[in-house]
């Protein structure tokens, strides 16, 4: 190490490092790799978009996620399904993503479906309060007002496939998070087998048919 | 630093053509063995279908299942055997998407169908994965070196699935599995619609 360290060497450093034509030199080489790094740049531009496997399971696991009426209404039929008890606990569930992807099926092959905002918003809604009210229609009933909702979502996520995405990752990707959401309010709902937690089971749907209710006065 | 600088400049070209390169292999950046095993994994298609069929064959009771996943190993050979005499029937994917609706859905009714319809939905199944595997580019050994990787793979994946869903005894480990189907089936039904409406 000479006298006085790196610096002190750095300092001492012959001027010809710092000539003008060699300066020029090393700008116009600067400029060349900087140029070839913004050419490799585009492929790593891709990182944030919803292309390919990893873009389209994480597209389509925020799809419902990030929609708070699908999040409401998902939620409100695992609320449901909870509250009604077996069979309904698990055929809501079941049945849900299969008539969903039915709604989406239609929405893929341009079939016109009018209301689907509409129909979502009404879903919070009317999923809320029949756990507001404990309503125990019999089973038939619930699925066949489960199904019918579901569809509305199902074209809403089968609309909105994003282009250059994998289409099997999107697609598991938001079966599985409308599935998350209905245990999510089937965990919730469970609690409505003690009388206190009844009362906040029936809370959570009425909050949900307001919630419902803002996300149609919305589209008014 | 002029030299830092040039030798950055001279590496860097050679850098820029590595993501073509790729397209040689089965799996970017593998030689044809692990890249056939990882093939099943990286496929989403694929995966689900595994995952369908292992679903399914743990509704079917553990000698049904020991029996289809024979099925399964023995498609597999076949496709392998088609894939050496160059046979390539047309639209596998299409055809494994509807094999994955088939077992989903039994996976979600949750009850044992006969052996015939569970093995032609098994067999059917894995001859069309194994042949919308087989890489484009690849040498015919190459390609039956990866085919070799993506058998041992699928059979694993299919095994892994299979035995917790034959092992499920409890009410909610069952309707754990038959709304796992449900997934599957709801997943490769928009699959097939998107193949459709292509």
């Amino acid at each position: 190490m000479p006298p006085g360290g790196k610096k002190a060497a750095f300092a001492r450093a012959p001027a010809r490092t710092l000539s003008w034509p060699l300066l020029c030199d090393g700008i116009s080489m600067l400029r060349l790799v900087i140029a070839m790094v913004l050419c490799a740049l585009p492929a790593a531009a891709f990182a944030h978009s919803g292309e390919g496997v990893a873009g389209g399971f994480s597209g389509g696991l925020q799809h419902p996620l990030f929609g708070p009426d699908h999040v409401a209404a998902m939620i409100a039929v695992g609320l449901w399904g909870a509250f009604l008890g077996p069979p309904a606990l698990y055929l809501l569930p079941l049945v849900f993503p299969l008539v969903m992807a039915c709604g989406g099926v239609l929405a893929i092959l341009g079939v016109p479906l009018p209301g689907i905002e509409a129909g979502i918003a009404l879903s919070a809604a009317v999923l809320g309060l029949m756990v507001a009210l404990a309503a125990r229609p019999p089973l038939w009933v619930a699925a066949l007002l489960v199904g019918l909702f579901a569809i509305f979502h199902g074209y809403a996520h089968g609309a909105e496939l994003p282009q250059g995405a994998d289409v099997a990752a999107f697609f598991a990707g938001f079966v599985i998070a409308t599935g998350l959401l209905h245990l999510c309010g089937i965990g919730f709902g469970l609690l409505a087998t003690r009388p206190a937690g009844r009362a906040l089971v029936r809370a959570a749907g009425g909050a949900i048919a307001l919630a419902g209710i803002v996300f149609l006065s919305r589209l008014a | 630093m002029r030299r830092a600088i040039r030798a950055a400049g001279l590496a860097l070209p050679g850098l820029l053509p590595a993501t073509p390169g790729f397209a040689h292999s089965v799996v970017a950046g593998y030689d044809p063995f692990p890249g056939g095993l990882l093939h099943p994994l990286l496929v989403p298609a694929h995966l689900l279908a595994l995952v369908a069929f292992g679903l399914m064959l743990g509704t079917q009771g553990a000698r049904a299942s020991l029996r289809l996943l024979a099925v399964f190993a023995l498609s597999l050979a076949a496709a392998i055997l088609m894939v050496a005499a160059a046979l390539s029937p047309s639209e596998p994917a299409f055809v494994l998407s509807i094999c994955t609706l088939g077992a989903g859905a039994v996976a979600a009714a949750g009850r044992p169908l006969p052996f015939p319809a569970t093995a032609l939905l098994t067999g059917v199944g894995a001859i069309a994965l194994l042949l919308d595997s087989v890489p484009a580019i690849l040498s015919r050994s190459e390609t039956l070196i990866a085919l070799g990787g993506t058998v041992l793979s699928a059979g694993g994946v299919l095994a892994a699935v299979a035995g917790p869903s034959l092992l499920a005894r409890r009410p909610w480990q069952k309707i754990a599995v038959r709304i796992a189907g449900s997934w599957c089936a709801a997943s490769a039904l928009l699959v097939l619609a998107v193949t459709l409406a292509r």
